[in-house]
């Protein structure tokens, strides 16, 4: 039934033939046939239009399709249809003289030469032979089999082909000879892989063998989330590397060289020759927002590698969403399998097979990465679960718990059955034999806590009283929660798991069940509670230890104040007496007596901590900054503003005695179990990664010296610009983000040296303070106990963890920190955007604000908005070219014209001849508006819309503005301790106001708001106020080893 | 490999045909000696068997007869060897069930059964190669065993299938074609008269488009009846060369 295909052209054509195709042109010298191997392999120089007359046999174009694939066939289908370009198809196996069956055992590819070469005779003869046919081929077999049997056929290679017939078209040569040699790559490189997409993974035994030579090396893959396409980091993991000149990360560029490795890996990687290193990209892209501070290094080319085996996987389950509709069709109606896109843009888009495509499309789901061959472009998946509609608050908050593997099923029954019961019916009470070991506090002290509004779970509580011989005694008191987790019970099983509570913007998952969070183990006012208390007696002059006690004891808050309460008390605003429910209903003088006696207490221990912080502000505490924001929510969650958090000293006082409590008892383990104590370090961060921040300091003419902790502290406290208090809080923050993370570990896993934690220049630190919500505070418990019976010769209730236990342990609660920190800043990203969403960036002012420029790139400037926190990059060039310029009244508009970039500073000159420019820590005023992804989250998008700061009614509240300067103040430490504490009342004095406004702005309402208050307290002025989580002091104070508070709620500290 | 293009750009189909083209339609008829009739069709590699006994008397239960007209009897089979998976059928599946039916009700249509009150009619189709349209294939090569048998019948029945696959109507589908999941049209018609014996279909396809899909099935049988016809005069000649057959 094969017709007589008539000719898709009319020259010399014998027969009329209504072509609804193209016809070959008639001018041409010759026409040119080319082998299957040439269309496969040099399809790009038959696209070039010079060359006509070109006829494509179907034999051809099936060997591409059915090899090469759709989108090279895709390719060629386009290059047919041009009807710019000289070339036709001819269906040469629909042919009836044309066809040539495949004779028994013909290997396909000669099979295909021999059907391309009759066609091309049957050709020849059917114009008669009134034209020349050439067949191009690169097999040179063909060439000598078919060359000289027929007339008027020439049968000869490509190179030839082009060079005879066109010797003039430079290009052509170029473009051949380049295809050529990336041929003769690939071909090298198959003959290991055999066309594989990737090179196969050596085995494990090799690899490890490989890392102990040295010859690979170890590291945990990073991807660029800007350029995940291209750029990923392994960070080398452990000293073992010899390779000296490996300080910093290594550049795997590229996805072929990072050999299906995804996000999280661990993998092992072999370095490139040092010609084939690369460097990193420094123009901004889209989705830029944030950045590591290193990343000023650009185009000097720095260590590169290629993955060669995956040691351990970091698949997780990944949130989804499906391409849009008509992607989908265009794949075919029959293909079941469908690449969906990750939330998270680190990941590779996943293949997974699904018939729901279509009714999913608006949803987030789960997939999972089942295997990903070295054949396979993207790894293959399947799906999991359905999430919820994209866009909705519950599904982003649910697809930011999935992404950072957070699990948040309901406590089992069987955990639930396990706690102790306090009904209304049947109240729970302390067991007399407890209360027989326990020392009882309640009659001796006066102990209160201090908390934010509406704070359920209260773990800390203190207290100070002045002992006969006239020392001071300090109290800090922590929920006796391991009394009630036991080891290994039902709870503490999933609180091991969850090892932390979560906090996210508008909700919180916590680690154990609510009867412990916040009833039986929080510290309530006017209520019985077990506690672990430690107890130190102070000398009255200059607040030194004399001795120190720890034990279990049987406590009742007297006060459960908040924050704002205490400020008032310390700033003497009595009124506020009113607002302490434990006051009322008391006559007035016995509340008199009482609110002294509260007052007293609260301004001793501010005074206390004031010493101990100027103190260990001498030993090289770090102060640091980081962007944090409050998303305030009315009754039906929907989101009123975005507070930046303001501090209180009072924050400071109680974070003081945390800081201290934790010291001690980091001292009180380690010395009671050298090898099995759980610790916090922090590791010194690598020098190179303050460049950013050095360079950044330069250009104000600022000299940052980050030698040590204490010169970084010191050179950040001169780098200040009295006109502009924004300027030391953005090199804090970088100087931050330069740090790495502080994170547990077990004494017995590391040296001494490497206990130290560099924030807080602390030679020990641990966590104590926070057992409701930290499960390595629990640990901390425990071995604090263990400790207390070891000195008292008694047995140990409880099996302590082995070290490597416990460095296992250490590594899973870090891990669970780290996801519980990302969800949170995730989940205020969603609300930041969820902010600007329904705001009209044009008319709206609060889309308007006042940015300071923090970074110079090529083809734009990295901002910071102090009022909404967010920082994020601004395009001073568009995609049409266009570049920013003022008008005369400052506001901007897009012209063409071009960028220079300096060091400090980018100059943008307009065609017309004007120019603008914008400097380093120069206030812009900036648009904020929301760019809605289908598949990612939304991001904020910054405008310049003006290059005047931003002026508005409320301006940014200045702290400590006529503070004396920190290093003055630790001046005075030194001289006299007394002096300075006058120094410090005198300052307070001044912003007595300033404190009482923002007492007023400031609306803590949970145990949340609480812990984004602490960490804020890092917004403040370091003049005036020094504290914070990210805070961290030592003392090494005239040879004293000196008290070291800590108040731990960071992931820095 | 990439997907397999149905309908190129050029407008051929896998095999090498145009949308509208039918795949090569031979026949014999008066295959088999004992029996009434019997025809054999091959519809490109599709291969059909049918025989034809009656009309007869009513075998097996005379409550069956009809009183006014002849019985149809159908039955539709394929040879274990007639699909790619060799395939034990002893009893006919579901599959069959229903093309018997669709086979009976297509003749019942066609067939003057009110000559023959109170008695039988068998056809009995084989399929001996399955490759696409196998319908079709039975529809005509029963066609082919009545006329072989004399029984009289208002017209021819040819059938013809027809998918729809990128915007365009392809006749008389291969294997390859119908086992993509398109919508199919399977069209029996009585070509003279154009009144449709049997309609059926099978997928999705859009109202906009069934008009075209139905046009080109039309087109289709009438190309069938062409051949079809052009098979029985040259059978007439051969049989009874004297005889003249024409119109």
């Amino acid at each position: 039934h094969f017709q007589c295909l008539k000719m898709l052209f009319s020259f010399n054509c014998k027969i009329d033939y209504i072509s609804e195709g193209k016809l070959l042109p008639e001018d041409v010298t010759h026409f040119v046939i080319p082998d299957w191997k040439v269309v496969q392999d040099y399809l790009e120089i038959l696209e070039f239009p010079e060359l006509r007359g070109i006829v494509f046999m179907q034999t051809a174009c099936q060997a591409v399709q059915h090899q090469k694939g759709r989108r090279q066939y895709k390719k060629l289908r386009n290059l047919l249809k041009d009807a710019r370009h000289d070339c036709v198809m001819f269906f040469n196996e629909f042919q009836q003289y044309s066809y040539m069956p495949r004779e028994q055992g013909e290997p396909l590819e000669r099979w295909y030469t021999r059907c391309i070469y009759y066609a091309t005779v049957w050709y020849y003869n059917h114009f008669a032979g009134l034209m020349p046919v050439v067949m191009v081929t690169e097999d040179m077999e063909a060439i000598q089999k078919y060359g000289n049997e027929t007339d008027g056929v020439f049968v000869v290679s490509f190179k030839n082909y082009l060079e005879n017939f066109w010797p003039d078209l430079e290009s052509i040569h170029e473009l051949y000879e380049s295809l050529v040699q990336s041929r003769k790559e690939r071909e090298s490189e198959s003959q290991e892989k055999n066309g594989k997409e990737y090179p196969e993974h050596l085995p494990l035994e090799i690899l490890e063998a490989g890392i102990k030579s040295g010859r690979y090396i170890q590291g945990v893959l990073n991807v660029n989330k800007h350029r995940s396409q291209l750029e990923a980091f392994v960070r080398i993991q452990g000293l073992n590397n010899k390779n000296s000149e490996l300080q910093s990360d290594l550049l795997v560029y590229g996805t072929k060289a990072r050999n299906r490795a995804a996000h999280g890996d661990v993998v092992a990687v072999e370095l490139l020759p040092r010609s084939e290193w690369t460097g990193r990209v420094s123009v901004l892209c889209e989705k830029e927002s944030e950045e590591k501070a290193s990343e000023e290094t650009e185009v000097e080319p720095m260590p590169t590698g290629k993955v060669i085996g995956i040691i351990q996987r970091n698949w997780r389950d990944y949130v989804v969403s499906f391409p849009p509709k008509d992607d989908v069709q265009s794949q075919g109606k029959n293909v079941r399998k469908i690449l969906v896109t990750p939330w998270d843009y680190r990941i590779p888009k996943i293949r997974i097979a699904t018939q729901q495509a279509e009714s999913l499309q608006d949803y987030r789901v789960v997939v999972r990465i089942d295997s990903w061959d070295s054949t396979s472009l993207y790894p293959n998946g399947h799906f999991v679960r359905v999430l919820g509609k994209a866009g909705d608050l519950e599904t982003e908050i649910a697809a930011i718990l999935v992404e950072n593997s957070i699990s948040i099923s309901p406590f089992s029954e069987a955990q639930l059955r396990e706690m102790p019961v306090n009904t209304p019916e049947n109240p729970w009470k302390m067991d007399t034999e407890e209360q027989a070991r326990r020392v009882d506090l309640r009659k001796t002290h006066l102990i209160f806590s201090i908390d934010p509004k509406d704070c359920e779970d209260v773990d800390d509580a203190l207290s100070v009283r002045r002992l006969a011989n006239g020392n001071l005694e300090l109290g800090v008191h922590i929920a006796d929660v391991s009394h009630f987790v036991k080891l290994n019970s039902h709870a503490d099983l999933e609180a091991r798991s969850r090892a932390t509570t979560c906090y996210l913007a508008d909700r919180r998952y916590y680690m154990l069940p609510a009867i412990l969070s916040a009833d039986l183990c929080s510290l309530l006012g006017e209520t019985d509670r077990y506690a672990v208390s430690v107890l130190w007696e102070l000398d009255k002059g200059k607040y030194e230890v004399l001795k120190v006690w720890f034990g279990r004891t049987i406590i009742r808050s007297a006060y459960k104040l908040q924050y704002e309460a205490a400020q008032a008390l310390l700033d003497r605003y009595l009124k506020v007496a009113e607002d302490i429910p434990e006051l009322k209903g008391t006559d007035v003088k016995e509340r008199q007596r009482k609110l002294n006696e509260l007052t007293w207490a609260v301004e001793k221990l501010t005074e206390i901590a004031r010493q101990l912080r100027a103190k260990r502000d001498l030993g090289g505490a770090l102060e640091l900054e980081t962007i944090e924001v409050r998303v305030q929510l009315d009754e039906k969650k929907n989101i009123d503003d975005l507070v930046p958090k303001q501090p209180l000293e009072v924050h400071e006082t109680v974070a003081e005695c945390m800081i201290m409590a934790n010291h001690w008892v980091a001292k009180k383990i380690t010395e009671s179990f050298p090898h099995q104590a759980l610790l916090r370090r922090h590791p010194s961060p690598q020098q190179e990664f303050f460049t950013a921040l050095v360079e950044c300091a330069k250009a104000k003419g600022f000299k940052i010296d980050t030698r040590s902790n204490k010169a970084l502290a010191d050179s950040l406290d001169k780098a200040e610009d009295v006109n502009d208090p924004l300027v030391n809080r953005v090199l804090r923050s970088m100087a931050t983000q330069a740090m790495s993370n502080a994170l547990y570990f077990s004494t017995g896993s590391y040296s001494q040296e490497e206990f130290y934690h560099y924030g807080l220049a602390l030679e020990k630190y641990t966590h104590f303070t926070s057992p409701i919500r930290r499960y390595a505070d629990i640990v901390v418990h425990r071995l604090l106990m263990s400790a207390i019976s070891k000195d008292k010769k008694l047995e140990q209730e409880e099996p302590l963890l082995s070290n490597k236990d416990l460095e296992e342990l250490c590594q899973h609660i870090n891990n669970r920190n780290k996801a519980a920190h990302c969800a949170q800043k995730q989940s205020v990203e969603l609300f930041q955007c969820m902010y600007f969403k329904d705001k009209d960036p044009f008319t709206n002012d609060q889309c308007t604000a006042d940015g300071i420029i923090y970074s110079i790139r090529a083809n734009g400037v990295l901002v910071y908005v102090a009022r909404y926190g967010i920082k994020g990059a601004v395009y001073l060039k568009n995609k049409e070219g266009h570049v920013i310029s003022a008008k005369t009244d400052g506001t901007c508009e897009w012209k063409p014209g071009s960028l220079r970039r300096l060091r400090d500073k980018v100059i943008c000159t307009t065609a017309g001849g004007g120019s603008m420019t914008f400097t380093l820590f120069e206030h812009v005023t900036v648009r904020i508006s929301v760019i809605s992804s289908r598949s990612h989250p939304d991001s904020i998008k910054l405008d310049i819309i003006s290059n005047q700061p931003h002026k508005t009614q409320q301006t940014e509240p200045l702290h400590g503005t006529a503070a004396t300067s920190k290093a003055d103040l630790v001046q005075d430490v030194i001289r006299s301790a007394e002096e300075a504490q006058l120094a410090q009342e005198h300052a307070r004095s001044i912003t007595i106001r300033d404190e009482d406004r923002e007492y007023c702005q400031t609306q803590g309402n949970s145990l949340y708001s609480l812990l984004e208050e602490i960490r804020e307290l890092a917004l403040l002025d370091v003049k005036q106020f020094k504290t914070s989580q990210e805070t961290c002091s030592v003392n090494l104070f005239g040879g004293f080893l000196l008290q070291h508070w800590f108040r731990s709620i960071c992931w820095l500290s | 490999m990439a997907g397999l293009e149905l309908l190129s750009d050029q407008g051929y189909r896998v095999d090498g045909r145009k949308a509208a083209e039918l795949r090569k339609l031979r026949a014999r008829m008066g295959v088999f000696g004992q029996a009434d009739g019997s025809a054999y069709i091959e519809q490109g590699n599709t291969k059909a068997l049918a025989v034809v006994y009656g009309p007869h008397e009513i075998r097996g239960g005379r409550s069956k007869a009809l009183h006014d007209k002849a019985l149809v009897n159908c039955q539709y089979s394929m040879a274990t060897f007639s699909t790619g998976e060799r395939k034990r059928r002893p009893h006919g599946d579901r599959k069959s069930t229903e093309m018997t039916l669709h086979l009976k009700q297509t003749f019942e249509a066609a067939i003057m059964t009110q000559l023959y009150p109170r008695s039988q009619i068998d056809i009995y189709v084989q399929i001996l190669q399955a490759d696409g349209g196998n319908y079709c294939a039975c529809v005509n090569a029963a066609t082919l065993a009545v006329i072989n048998a004399g029984i009289p019948m208002k017209d021819y029945v040819c059938a013809c299938s027809t998918g729809f696959i990128e915007d365009s109507p392809l006749v008389d589908l291969s294997y390859i074609e119908e086992s993509t999941g398109g919508p199919q049209v399977a069209l029996a018609l009585l070509p003279k008269s154009e009144q449709i014996a049997l309609l059926e279909m099978n997928g999705r396809l859009h109202e906009d488009h069934m008009e075209r899909v139905v046009d080109a099935a039309t087109k289709g049988c009438r190309d069938v009846y062409a051949v079809l016809d052009r098979i029985v005069r040259e059978h007439m000649e051969e049989v009874s060369p004297t005889t003249l057959v024409g119109e």
